[in-house]
């Protein structure tokens, strides 16, 4: 294909696409067959690119669900040392009451435990979810930080 | 009778990539000697674009005028997946045929 056609053919695309892939496309193009079989199928291209964008259109939040984010380990390890460290508390409260002890005993050490091992898991989450899927890793820091929050209540509130 | 061509183009190009990285054209002629299915210019940068997209994919440094690509962890998670569940319709599918 010649370079003229094959840069016309480029420019049917969305700006956002060609800024990404419209060089590498447009050599692609020199390198293939030219005849109405190709540009049908340039032109299927485009219109798709119009329709359903692959670069700034919502098919990364639409393939990324907020259930699939949370099912990461990176989301279910802190959310399970944080709701770990709520029951901790809730069955010391159940079993010993809610008094305050001199020394910190092996339940206060476990809670401390969990709530500072959770923080790392949490950072790891949020480098990597948040880029690829801004608004579900959102939903997911907020449920993260709730059940921190939830674990933290019962030490807060009672003066454990 | 002609039983036709497969058409999943990011699932072809997953495919291709999983035998090593490949630039456009590379992937063109190996999906069609695995399939038969020949990709033009307009499918295969389309499922480029949204592999890359989803991080299934990554673009690798360009070699003269070539840009290659090649498969992540997570592409190949994905494959396997795929063909999993392809596999599991194509044996459940020709059970049926067979009990005719």
């Amino acid at each position: 294909m010649n370079r003229r056609l094959a840069h016309l053919l480029t420019r049917l695309y969305p700006r956002r696409w060609r800024e990404r892939y419209g060089e590498e496309f447009e050599e692609f193009l020199l390198d293939s067959r030219a005849g109405p079989k190709t540009w049908m199928d340039v032109l299927r291209g485009a219109a798709g690119e119009y329709i359903h964008p692959a670069i700034g259109g919502a098919m990364n939040e639409y393939r990324t669900s907020f259930g699939t984010v949370v099912r990461q380990p990176s989301a279910l390890i802190p959310l399970g040392m944080a709701l770990t460290a709520l029951t901790v508390v809730l069955i010391h409260i159940a079993v010993y009451g809610a008094a305050r002890e001199a020394d910190e005993g092996p339940t206060a050490h476990i809670w401390q435990l969990l709530m500072v091992a959770q923080l790392p898991a949490l950072l790891v989450f949020g480098i990597r979810w948040l880029p690829k899927a801004p608004k579900q890793a959102m939903g997911v820091l907020a449920l993260l930080v709730t059940a921190i929050l939830a674990a933290m209540a019962p030490v807060l509130i009672l003066h454990l | 009778m002609d039983p036709g061509y497969y058409s999943d183009p990011p699932l072809l190009v997953l495919a291709s990539l999983a035998s090593g990285p490949k630039h456009g054209h590379a992937m063109i002629e190996d999906i069609e000697r695995l399939c038969g299915t020949r990709l033009g210019p307009g499918a295969l940068y389309g499922a480029i674009a949204r592999l890359e997209q989803q991080g299934w994919i990554k673009p690798l440094p360009a070699e003269e005028r070539r840009h290659p690509y090649r498969i992540t962890p997570d592409g190949l998670k994905v494959l396997r997946a795929k063909l999993t569940k392809l596999h599991d319709f194509s044996k459940a599918g020709l059970k049926r045929l067979e009990a005719r």
